[in-house]
């Protein structure tokens, strides 16, 4: 039994990440039918300005290691949003009447353009960020050992993605960005600056992702320029268990594919951990197409 | 107007070519990784090479002619390595170097066999790829059943009892973990308590340790590459769980331990062939300071340095045999060439172009991270 709950909350921990970056497949999709392949990358890009934050300006010994890694947070999530935005001007708006299959190939080719572009930068070895920043202490509870940075992600996962909700549903541009999902002729005609609304939903989307790639390179550390594509693909998997389009379900998605795949290495195999997530995706797609959460077509995102 | 300058260059160049053959230079392939996810090799391979082969013209080349290095990315994936392996056969190269991963390998030999163009690979070690028979194919690593007799050999002197056995699904990793496996079950008095793989590229694996860590193995060797090496040993040490690790041979990276953390890596054990910095030879000693006067830092890992090693023999063989005949170059690498001072140590081959010798040696990771070759036996 002990083994049982310590693998689950190693799973939620992985599934908050997962969340935290199904929720840019599922905004973009929701509003523009478009599954952005590039967004892992950019998720490599948060990890990577943290990297560049963390080394270049020490601030730590100034005002503290939590005030500076909330600032930093902030400013990495301002940057990836800009980075989203003009990767919509450049890569998606001109294909916005194409066939939705060419938007598709460009997400790619941009995918291999800022991968590589992040190696040419930095480097293709492997970067580390710098050790000990925050306290890693392990809390023992009921005979399990989690490390407090753990629990830390996933309440910060979960408490952004709160935050994304609220905003979605209580605020006058969340209305908006709904409108727009249902129907980018309707929504114009009353008003909304379709093309505005699709560069916020290109902010807020890579934004989230670079906040996970930040959250990512604290905890484990470890940096390549090709770290975006595993998670990219887990995320996407997670988007469309949780029914992709819809926001909630890209939360329950991230995290139940993270406890699907923590439980699955435990009592089956560890090599087929991603066989059984992608056989319960399966079967999920078979029984409800539309995803678990997916049944309200017409309120998309 | 236009037309006649045109008619006249192309006249004079049709004159000069002729003339241009009789100085060429000697073409050398060099098929290495530079973008994918073992890029960090591929272009330590590249300065490596481009390195001794600058070294070489300026000794004035081999038989009066200089060399010259083509390279083609193989990106890591054997797809695009028979893509440029199809390119470099129509380069007019007479030999190549490369290339590092073993499936990536093994796309392109039957394509520089057929083009009778002699193959040098540094970093593919598994055991299929010289039993095949092909003539013009050599390399300067040593196989996986090699590895696998030493790992077996060590985890039983240590006298460890429950053995935990760790891949990633590669066909080198498995390869080696099967290798292993088998020998520790012939000599026996060592239980195999876990014999699982990893998904490699993913960032947490406490999902796998605490696996693990529930069949209370008295070590784990696991066959993997570094970046999951460096993850395991910190995560491990996150949970507090203080077993023996050993690494395989392709855990011989210096950012093993930066990933890790020094805490983490001290007292780590793997295997591997002897790097440039271990070896007392004058050749290696010769090349290190070269290598970083130029790019002021040490090579990255004994695979790169091995296709210094490759071009070393190539030339040397061009040398020997007087000519740039494939046949004649095979036959001198396979009886003629004998204990070559390359930069990790001497170099012959067997008729099946393996290199020959026991390669293998046990490093340990000290307090202040740095690799410690073991005393051997």
């Amino acid at each position: 039994m002990e083994l049982f709950f310590q693998q689950l909350t190693n799973g939620l921990a992985i599934g908050g990440i997962y969340a935290l970056i199904a929720l840019g497949y599922t905004m973009v999709y929701g509003v523009l039918k478009l599954i952005n392949f590039a967004h892992g990358d950019l998720f490599t890009l948060g990890a990577y300005i943290g990297f560049t934050l963390l080394t270049s300006m020490n601030l730590i010994g100034k005002i503290g290691p939590l005030p500076t890694l909330f600032l930093f947070g902030i400013i990495i999530m301002g940057l990836v949003g800009i980075a989203g935005i003009v990767l919509e001007r450049i890569a998606y708006r001109p294909l916005r009447s194409a066939d939705r299959l060419a938007a598709v190939v460009s997400a790619l080719g941009a995918s291999i353009v800022i991968s590589n572009s992040i190696m040419l930068i930095y480097g293709a070895r492997f970067l580390v960020y710098p050790h000990h920043i925050l306290p890693n202490f392990t809390i023992n509870l009921l005979g399990m050992k989690i490390p407090f940075m753990r629990i830390a992600m996933l309440l910060l996962s979960i408490i952004l993605m709160i935050i994304l909700y609220l905003f979605v549903q209580k605020t006058r541009i969340g209305t908006a960005i709904r409108a727009t999902a249902i129907d980018h002729g309707a929504a114009r005609l009353m008003g909304i600056d379709v093309n505005k609304i699709i560069s916020v939903v290109f902010f807020i989307g890579p934004a989230l992702g670079g906040a996970a790639g930040f959250m990512v390179g604290l905890y484990y550390g470890q940096l390549n320029f090709m770290m975006g594509w595993m998670y990219g693909l887990k995320a996407f998997i997670a988007a469309v268990i949780g029914g992709i389009g819809n926001i909630p379900g890209a939360m329950l998605g991230g995290l139940l594919l993270g406890v699907i795949e923590a439980l699955g290495a435990a009592y089956i195999s560890t090599s087929w951990k991603d066989a059984i997530a992608f056989f319960v995706l399966i079967i999920i797609l078979i029984v409800r197409p539309t995803g678990i959460l997916g049944e309200r077509v017409a309120d998309k995102i | 107007m236009v037309k006649k300058i045109l008619l006249f260059t192309l006249c004079l160049s049709l004159f000069y070519i002729p003339m241009g053959f009789a100085k060429s230079k000697i073409k050398i392939g060099l098929m290495c990784p530079q973008t994918g996810s073992w890029a960090s090799e591929g272009i330590d391979m590249k300065k490596i090479v481009n390195l001794l082969a600058e070294d070489i013209n300026k000794k004035g080349g081999v038989l009066g002619r200089k060399i010259e290095i083509i390279d083609e990315d193989d990106g890591g994936d054997p797809r695009t390595a028979a893509l440029a392996a199809n390119k470099l056969c129509t380069r007019g190269i007479v030999a190549v170097i490369g290339t590092y991963g073993s499936s990536v390998t093994e796309a392109t030999q039957n394509i520089f066999n057929e083009n009778k163009i002699i193959q040098i690979a540094n970093g593919s070690t598994a055991i299929r790829l010289t039993e095949k028979g092909y003539k013009y194919f050599f390399r300067t690593c040593p196989r996986d059943d090699e590895q696998g007799r030493v790992a077996a050999k060590t985890i039983k002197k240590f006298g460890f009892k429950r053995v935990a056995i760790l891949h990633d699904n590669t066909t080198y990793a498995k390869g080696l973990a099967e290798e292993a496996k088998q020998n520790l079950e012939k000599m026996g008095g060592v239980k195999i308590v876990f014999f699982d793989a990893l998904t490699p590229g993913e960032r947490d694996y406490t999902t796998i340790l605490t696996k693990l860590q529930s069949k209370k193995p008295d070590v784990v060797f696991f066959t993997g590459y570094y970046p999951e090496a460096g993850l395991l040993l910190k995560q491990k040490k996150e949970m507090g769980w203080n077993v023996p690790f050993i690494g395989g041979d392709a855990t011989n990276n210096p950012d093993l331990v930066k990933i890790a953390g020094l805490d983490a890596a001290k007292g780590f054990y793997f295997l591997s062939p002897p790097v440039p910095q271990d070896l007392d030879t004058p050749q290696a000693k010769a090349f290190l300071k070269a290598y970083q006067a130029k790019y002021h830092a040490l090579p990255g890992s004994v695979w790169a340095v091995l296709s210094g090693d490759a071009l070393l023999a190539i030339v040397k063989a061009i040398d020997g045999s007087k000519s740039t005949d494939p046949d004649k170059m095979a036959y001198y690498l396979h009886y003629k060439l004998k204990d070559m001072p390359g930069l990790t140590g001497k170099i012959s081959f067997n008729e099946k172009g393996d290199r020959v010798g026991d390669l293998y040696r046990v490093y340990k990771v000290d307090d202040k991270g740095n690799f410690v070759l073991q005393p051997k036996d």
